[in-house]
This record gives structure tokens, sequence and C-alpha cells, in this order.
């Protein structure tokens, strides 16, 4: 895959070499700052000015001017040629000879700086010493030595010296390592012990061996097979290899590029990748370098460079290519270009963002969201190529420049359903998975809207929680979409949600009485739940009617339930609801019940009425024909507890009809309530003849009262067992035995004597008379043993006393209060057990002694 | 720059062309089986093991390479040693060729051998038999000690069925990670640049104020 990331510039078009003869050929250059240098194939060293022009319209250009000349008299090529500027000083490397010369008038330094036998030198960019005015070299000598200099302005000083087993070709040099072709192979040489170590065999016949570090310890060397092959100082690859054409001459490193060149081309490299990016035709080149970060080439007789196109362009055009991680490749390696880190940081968004809707617009989802995330991009951007699906009235528009060329997703998707629904599904993952975190912030609305729409078109079931939870919906559009697919309850939440209850209900009730179906919606039950706790009496009553007509058992709960930290209000007293609620049967005796049994409200006047709405249905059940037995026993016994619990309903009133209907049971509890025992048992026994429920009667209306009163009503049960009036008396007998040996009841012993009848033996009576001898004696004596007891606890108390009156005490002027010290004014004092004595008011306890804190038992003793 | 992670451990898998190295080691870092044309140079992957950075080094098989392999075996912490099962033409290679090639390597080196496309294998006509690989194995691995593994560093996978991929290289991480101090001191300053262990005396000095 290609780019474009440099571009070929005319440096210098034509050299003007001192001989035009034919072949007079550039052998090497160097540039230094606004100096160029260049060694000709015929001992020339030619100075050129040079500088670079930026023209409006981006384009690069170069001034160039010629300075000067120099022939170096041997006849022989210069084969490389480096600055040194801190010397002012060039370094020359011809016919095997390195000499200084001055850098601007180009005249030999002739004090003997000079190294004879060189195959090839280069210039330690890693020095060991940081000296500013030095420059650390290293020479490749044809006697298989690999020296290190130092240079000054006027010598080159001998530091190091390694034999290597073959000729060296070519060097590189960084820190103490140096890098070195050798005729048969490449190794690493530790200048510092001497140790070489072996990289790996070449054919030099083959390849042209080229060295080019490329940055700290870490050195590119060509390969076999058209290979680049990266190395470090300590003798190992760190980056797999890298493709490049035959026959390579040079090579140099801009980063992220390396620029190889062969005589056909220049090809540019990527270090990210190892890919290939750019080929360049270039015919007969001869030299290639790097010179702090501008690059030069030059064929015989012609300059050139090799421009960068700047990142933003190269990246923009991958964009368009759609290589999005080539783009962010290249984009992360922009900020090693000087960019300022904001600047970088802000163009690296935008390109993420770019790539993400690249991805976006070929389905690459995943990609897609995380580079959205990643960019954190303004969300509006993404939900605006849904139609409609931003809220109506928002005034975002797109970022200029624009991000992408999408229209929106019909376009993307070319009316293939399918696809459609695959961005949709995309929105809706996303937006989930951002609501609520930071980047979704100050977009909440756009976010809930969004996922409203989805959810009402693909998934309704969702809606109720988007809307019930803190959603960022307004009404706005929403209430036509919801309307538009149909999901009325949905809208009614919203509408909720927004205060709005009276449409939420009319949006309700439109969804009950339409009968068309809403799987989310739970029915008539959650409308009866929301009045219930609505807070707006006024609004609830416009859809009372509604609901009572609908489900009066269902309805009355909008009366009952009612939220129990609800302030009471006027429109709902309970005498407007109970008036209101006289139309329906059923509901108005929930009601009473509710007021009765829930809220315990003590009312003659609901008790009353629901003691006659039980005792109405109850008749009614006994007048019509076709009624089972249970649902009338139902009816009765809800009656009888009411009638039994309750003390505030008017006994007269119901008496009568229970009456009337021989209601027997009923009756008995009602004359109960009138304390007409006697009459209320006569029917237990005598009509019911029901002698457990005579018994428990006694028990339920006694309950709470004295013993007397209690003794009174079982003596009235047995009169009524023993009525020698009643025809049938023997069948009495009995019960009253039963009675009179139970363990609950309880009698006056005498008065009943009196009343049993003469005939009865003993045996029958013989366990109650036990039983009451037995109490009588028990009586007897516990009221005995209180008796002493108390006469005791009497005699305790009175020796006490004596025992602290027995000291007289003398109160003069000169007595004063053991709290105060103040004296006596007045004729009442205190006097402690220990004889402190105090005034009334100064004796905080009697318990503990004031001045000692001595404690007195607050017992008898 | 990107591809430059510092890993603690290096492998390397080596053997003859086409027995199936690539094949082996895109099967296990992509858990994919794909035509793979023939590897030039070498190729390399990063694979993430528990809090470890693994060096993957894949090189080519071909003998024009050798010289190469030779280089990029340097450093290495384990060997994969390739062969097809089916042609024992390429396990005669792993005693002749390789051996000497894993000179490069850590001088305690693990050495795995791995038979390949154990899914065309007719196991009834078998060329090289298992005890013939472990044999192998066990010869060069004498400098190691065999307790602390589970088995003999011999392997027969399938990359087509994904067959004992992923074991060949956890029996390797369980047996190299971690490093050892002597072995961080020892190769620290080579291919495996530790950054771990500077980490961990900067956490150390931290801690101990
Ligand atoms: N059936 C089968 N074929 C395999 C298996 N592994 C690899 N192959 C095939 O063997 C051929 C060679 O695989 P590579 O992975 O390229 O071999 P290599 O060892 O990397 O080869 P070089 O890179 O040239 O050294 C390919 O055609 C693969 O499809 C396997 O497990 N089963
Ligand atoms: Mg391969």
């Amino acid at each position: 895959m290609s780019i474009k990331a440099f571009e070929l510039v005319s440096a210098i078009e034509r050299v003007k070499l001192m001989s035009d003869k034919a072949k007079t050929q550039i052998e090497c250059l160097d540039v230094c700052g606004k100096n160029m240098y260049i060694g000709t194939s015929d001992c020339f060293v030619v100075h050129y000015s040079i500088e670079e022009k930026t023209q409006s319209n981006g384009r690069v250009t170069f001034i160039t001017e010629k300075q000067g000349h120099k022939f170096l008299l041997v006849k022989k090529p210069v084969v490389q040629l480096r600055g040194a500027s801190a010397l002012n000083r060039i370094m020359v490397l011809c016919d095997n000879t390195l000499t200084l010369l001055n850098m601007f008038d180009l005249e030999p330094i002739v004090t003997g700086a000079k190294v004879k036998g060189v195959v090839c030198f280069c210039i330690n960019e890693n020095p060991l010493r940081t000296n500013p005015f030095s420059v650390e070299i290293c020479v490749a000598l044809k006697k298989k030595v690999i020296q290190l200099y130092t240079v000054t302005e006027d010598r080159l000083i001998h530091l190091r010296d390694v034999n290597v087993p073959d000729l060296p070709l070519s060097l590189g040099v960084d820190g103490i390592f140096v890098c070195a072709a050798l005729t048969s192979q490449y190794c690493m040489i530790d200048m510092d012990g001497g140790h070489i170590t072996e990289l790996f065999p070449i054919d030099s016949e083959q390849i042209h061996p080229v060295i080019k570090r490329i940055s700290k310890e870490e050195f590119l060397l060509s390969g076999p097979s058209a290979l680049g092959i990266f190395a470090t100082s300590a003798g190992v690859s760190q980056r797999p290899p890298m493709q490049w054409s035959d026959r390579l001459t040079a090579v140099c490193f801009v980063h992220p590029y390396i620029l190889a060149m062969n005589d056909e081309f220049i090809t540019v490299h990527s270090i990210l990748d190892q890919q290939q990016k750019q080929a360049i035709p270039f015919q007969g080149g001869v030299f290639l370098g790097d010179f702090d970060g501008r690059i030069f080439v030059a064929s015989g007789r012609e300059i050139y460079s090799l421009v960068p196109i700047p990142f933003e362009k190269q990246i923009q055009a991958l964009l368009a290519d759609k290589r999005v991680t080539e783009a962010l490749d290249l984009a992360r390696n922009a900020n090693k270009t000087g960019m300022s880190r904001d600047k970088f940081l802000k163009m690296f968004k935008t390109i993420q963002q770019q790539a993400a809707f690249i991805e976006f617009s070929r389905q690459q989802f995943d990609e897609a969201s995380q580079l959205f995330k990643e960019s954190s991009i303004d969300v509006r951007e993404i939900i605006c190529l849904y139609p409609h699906y931003l809220p109506a009235h928002s005034n975002f528009t797109r970022s200029v420049p624009p991000l992408h060329e999408i229209a929106d997703i019909n376009q993307l998707s070319k009316s293939d359903e399918n696809l459609k629904a695959a961005y949709k599904d995309f929105l809706k993952t996303f937006l989930e998975e951002i609501k609520g975190t930071n980047f979704a912030l100050g977009y909440k609305r756009e976010v809930d809207v969004a996922l409203l729409k989805l959810y009402a078109e693909l998934m309704p079931e969702k809606l109720s929680e988007l809307i019930s939870v803190d959603t960022g919906c307004d009404l706005g559009d929403c209430v036509e979409w919801l309307e538009k697919y149909n999901r009325l309850h949905a809208l009614g939440l919203l509408y909720q949600r927004h205060g709005e209850s009276d449409k939420a209900l009319g949006v309700w009730t439109r969804l009950v009485d339409s009968q068309t179906s809403d799987p989310s919606f739970p029915g008539l039950d959650f409308v009866v739940d929301f009045l219930a706790n609505l807070t707006d009496h006024e609004l609830l009553w416009k859809y009372v009617d509604w609901i009572l007509e609908k489900d009066e058992e269902l309805g009355v709960r909008i009366f009952t339930d009612r939220p129990t930290s609800e302030a009471q209000s006027e429109r709902l007293r309970p005498e407007m609801v109970i008036d209101y609620l006289h139309r329906f049967p059923k509901a108005i005796i929930t009601y009473l019940e509710y007021l009765i049994f829930q809220r315990k409200l003590e009312k003659e006047k609901y008790h009353t009425h629901l003691a006659v709405l039980y005792l109405e249905d109850v008749l009614k059940l006994m007048e019509s024909n076709n009624v089972k037995k249970e649902e009338l026993d139902i009816a009765r016994s809800k009656l009888r507890h009411m009638l039994q619990m309750s003390n505030l309903y008017r006994v007269q009133l119901i008496l009568g009809k229970a009456k009337e209907k021989d209601m027997h049971a009923e009756c008995a509890i009602l004359y109960g309530k009138l304390e007409e025992h006697d009459k209320a048992l006569r029917i237990l026994v005598h009509k019911l003849k029901d002698y457990g429920a005579a018994e428990n009667y006694c028990q339920l209306n006694s309950q709470g009262k004295e013993p007397g009163y209690r003794k009174r009503l079982y003596h009235v049960l047995l009169s009524v067992y023993l009525d020698p009036s009643y025809e049938r008396r023997d069948t009495l007998v009995a019960p009253a035995i039963a009675l009179l040996n139970s363990s609950v009841a309880d009698f006056d012993t005498l008065k009943v004597l009196h009343l049993l009848p003469d005939n009865w033996s003993i045996g029958l009576l013989s366990q109650f008379l036990t039983r009451a001898m037995r109490m009588g004696m028990h009586n007897y004596r516990m009221t005995r043993i209180q008796r002493m007891m108390a006469r005791g606890e009497n005699l305790l108390v009175k020796q006490n006393f004596i025992e602290m009156q027995r000291e007289a005490i003398v109160m003069n002027d000169e007595k004063t209060c053991a709290v105060c010290n103040r004296a006596f004014n007045d004729s009442t004092f205190v006097r402690y057990p220990n004889g402190v004595i105090t005034h009334v008011h100064c004796a905080k306890n009697k318990y503990v002694c004031p001045v000692s804190g001595k404690l007195f038992s607050v017992g008898k003793r | 720059m990107s591809t430059k992670k510092k890993a603690d451990l290096k492998v390397i898998i080596l053997g003859d062309y086409n027995v199936g190295k690539t094949s082996l080691i895109c099967r296990y870092i992509d858990g994919t089986f794909r035509p793979k044309d023939p590897t030039v140079g070498a190729a390399f992957f990063l694979k993430q093991w528990g809090p470890h950075n693994v060096a993957v080094w894949d090189t080519a098989g071909d003998e024009r390479y050798s010289g190469l392999s030779h280089f990029y075996c340097r450093g290495a912490g384990a060997a994969i040693l390739a062969f097809d099962l089916n042609s024992s033409q390429t396990f005669e290679s792993l005693w002749a060729r390789f051996g000497s090639i894993l000179e490069a390597a850590n001088e305690d080196c693990l050495k795995v051998v791995v038979g390949t496309k154990m899914d065309l294998l007719d196991q009834s006509n078998r060329d090289i038999t298992p005890e013939e690989g472990k044999k192998l194995a066990r010869e060069l691995n004498e400098h190691l000690d065999f307790k602390k593994m589970p088995h003999e560093p011999y392997f027969e996978t399938s990359s087509l069925t994904n067959q004992n991929v992923d074991e060949v290289f956890q029996f390797i991480f369980q047996y190299c990670l971690p490093l050892s101090a002597e072995q961080k001191k020892k190769y620290g300053k080579g291919s495996v640049i530790d950054l771990i262990e500077n980490s961990d005396e900067h956490k150390s000095t931290r801690r101990c104020c």
C-alpha cells in the first residue's frame, strides 16, 4: 500500500563543477546548516550555500549559491566528506587518506591531522565524551584495524584500536560499539574490550553492505535477499526484517521512514509496520543521506531534496484511502516531529474520529466504537447520522471541516434492511455503553432521546426502564415518536415522569378503552396504583368514575391504598368518599372496612354503616334461594365478627333487624353488647344449644372486667342451665355440670349452692365441691400469710422510726447547714441517718449523704 | 517505536522450510490457520503471558537464511525445533543443521522438539516414532533439569486442527518464566531488555522508606 511521504524537489539542478569534462561526477556530499559540501570524482570539494524556502502554496524550493571550491591535487575521487561545524572543519576522505579542511575557505589544515590507509570513516553521534569542541569518529583501515579518534580543530587524537579478521568495508558507530561490514560478515565490535560479536554472514560480492545507525544502540544493515536487518549493539534484533529492493546502495532514516536507494528507485519504508510505502523513480543515484532530518540525494550531476509531505497531509491521504491502521500509526508517531503536545492531541483526536467514521462506514463496529470512545467524540456526531434520532429542535451542526462524507445511514446501507438494522444495533449498543459515563456528559438528553427512539422501534420492553430511571428524555418529539410506534404505555410513563399526570392518565384510559394490546402495559391495576399514589386529588376524581364503572373492587383501591404519609385532604375526606361510593355496594364495604379495621377510625357512623351493610348482605343472601351455605356462613361470620369486635355501632338498630330474621347468634352478640347477658345466654343455650359458645360468651364478655363481674356472668349462665321453668331442662344437666367443673369458669360458691336443685347427688357435685373447698382454704391461708407479713413489715418500720428519733438534736444559732454552711433561719431541716444536718433545699438526694457521699439503702433495712 | 516492546523472554522457532513453523505460531497467536507464503528472513510476534511479554521469532527454513537464523537465535531463552512428522528428512535436519545454529542462543536455552502436521500422519505407518522424538529432545536438553518439566520437551501438533499447539507454548512459558535473578543479570543486557527488574527495583526503593 503506497502513500506519498516524500516529494522530490530539485536543490541544485546542475552542479557547476570545475571541469566540464563529462566524467566529472558527484561522489558524496554533506550539509551543515546552510552549507553544502560536495565531493567529486575528480578530486574537487565544492562549497554551496543552500537555503530552504516554503512558498505560499506550501511548495518547498531551494536557493543555492556557489561559495568556492578546492582541488585536492591527488586526482582521486573524494570518497567521503563530513562537516564538523563545531570545529569549523570538514573531514575529507580521498585517496585513502583522511584530512581536515577549513569549513569556509576549504584550505587544508596542515598540522599533521591526517590518517592514512583509510577505507571509510563515520562520525559517532553518541560520543563517549561530551566535549562540544571535539568530534568522535570511527575509522576503518585497510590493514584490518578499526580505530576511534577524537577530532579537534587541528588534530586527530587516537583513542582505541581493534583488529578485525577481515577487510572492513563499511562502518557504523554508537558509543563504544562499532558495527562493521567485513568482506564476509557483519559484526558488532565492543571497542572497549575488543570483543567481536558476529552478526550474520554476507556475500559482499553480491550485496553492497550498508550500515545505518537509526537510534541509540540500534543499526539497520542490508542483508541477504534484499532484507533490511535490525541489530542492536548487543548483537540481537528487536524488530523483524524489512523487505527492500535489490542492489541497494544507500539508506537513510527520518522517523518513521527508512529510505533506500538502488540505481532505479528510492523506496520509502515505514519502520512502524516494515512495509514499503512509496517508490520514487530515481535513475543513477550515487548518494543519499539525511542531515538533521533533511534528506538529500544526488545523481552524477544533480542534487535533489526529498521533502517530507506534512504528516497531516500524509494522514489525510491514508484516510482518504481508508487505510485506518496506517493512518493512526503514523499519527501516533507525529508527536515525535516536534509538535506541541496539545496540538498533537487535538490533531490525533480528529484523526481518530475520522478513522472511526471510516470504520463505521465499513461496519467495523468494534473498531469504530473503540475509536469513538478514545477520541471522545461528540456523541451527536454519531446520532445525527440516523435521521430523526436527534431531538427535533437540536441546534447541532456537524463539525467543520467535516469528519466524514457520510450523509446518513440510509446512504450507507443502500436500503439493505439488514445493514440498516446492524447500524441501529450499533447505535443502541454504543449509547447503552456510554450512558451515564463521563463520555455522555452534557449530552444526556441526546443520548436518552436517541435510545428512546431506538427502543420504540426495536425493543419496546426496554422503554419503561429508560423512562423511569432518571431519564433525559424530554417530551418534545418523543411523544410523537411513541405515538407513531404505538408505545402508549411508555408514553404514559413519559408524561408521568414529566409530571403531566392528566395527560398520562389520558393515554392510559385510551389504552384500556381501545383494547389495543401493548404488552408492556400491566393493565388497569397499574392505573389504579397510579391514582392511589396521585397527590393531585382534584385530578383523581376525574378518573374515579371511569375506573369504578369498570371494576369497583379494583377501583376502590384508589381510596384504600393511599400512601401512609399522605396528608389528609378535603377532597378525600371519608364522608365525601362514602357519599360517592353509595352507588358501588362492594366498593363501599371495602372502603368502610378500610376506615374501621385499618385506619381504626372510631366513628359510630362508619361502624353502624358497615354493620348495616353486612347485615343487608346477609339478608339478601337469606332471601335468595339458590345460595350456597358456605357463602351465607361467610357473610354471617363477617357480620358477627364486626358486631363482636366493635362497640360503636347502634346496637338497637341492628338488633331489631336480627330479631326479625331469627338471627340468634347475632342477637346473642347484640344482647351481650347491651349487657343483657341473660337474654344472650338464653339464646345461645335454648335456641342454638351451643354450650361451648355460651361458655365462650362468658369468657369473652368478662374480659378485662373485675372478678365479680366474671363470676356474675358465669352465674347467669348456670342459672340459665338450671332454669326450672324451661321444659327441657334435663338436657342441660350435663352442660351445667361441665360448666361447674370447668377450669375456666369462676363462681361464687355460696350462690351456686343456693341455686343447685336439691335432688342432685353429692357424687355429681363432688368435683366442683372439692375444688371450691380447696379454693376457699387456699384463699384463707393466703390471706393470713399476707396479713402476717404486713404486720412484720409494720414492726420493722416502727423500729426504724424509733431508732432515728432516739437522738435529740439541738438546734441553735450556731448550727449551720453542712452543705452551704449558713445558719438555719427556718424551723425545718433535714437530718441524714448519719447525723448530718442540712437545709431542706440543700438535701438534693435523701439516699446520699451530701458530706461523705455515703449511700443509705433505699430498701427497708 | 511501536514494534519495539521490551520482552522478558525470547522464543525462536527453527526447522526446515515448509514444515509449518509460521502456521504453528499463527495458530497460537491469532488462533487461525491460513495458507502462508514462505517466510522471508524472519518475522516477529509479541505475546502477553500473564505479566510477561514474550517475543516469538519466526525464522525462514530455507537454507539461504541459515546465517540469519543464527543471528536471530541470539539471546533466545527457548527454541522450538519443528519438523514435519511426515518427512523424516526434516527430522534429520534438526540434528544436522539446527543444533549448531542454536549455539547463539542462551546456554540454558530450552529446546522443544515439535512435530507438525499431525493431521496428515498415518499412525500405522510412521517414519519417526515418538520415542525417537523424545530421545532427540532429551539429548538436546542434556544441560537442563528434567525434573522441572512435566514431561520431555517433545510435542506432536497440528496447526490445522489446533492440536497440542497451546500446550507447546504453555510448556515453554511455564518452564522459562519468570526468569531467575541470575538469568536476568546474565541476559539482561541482550535481547531481553528487562523492564520488570528495573520497575521492581524502583518499587522496592520506594516502599522501604
Ligand atoms: N495439513 C496441515 N498442513 C499444514 C500444517 N501446518 C502447516 N501446513 C501447511 O504447510 C505449508 C507450509 O507451512 P508454513 O507455515 O508456511 O511453513 P514454514 O515452516 O513457515 O515454512 P518457511 O517459512 O518456508 O520456513 C503450508 O501450505 C501450510 O498450509 C498442519 O498442521 N497440517
Ligand atoms: Mg514460515
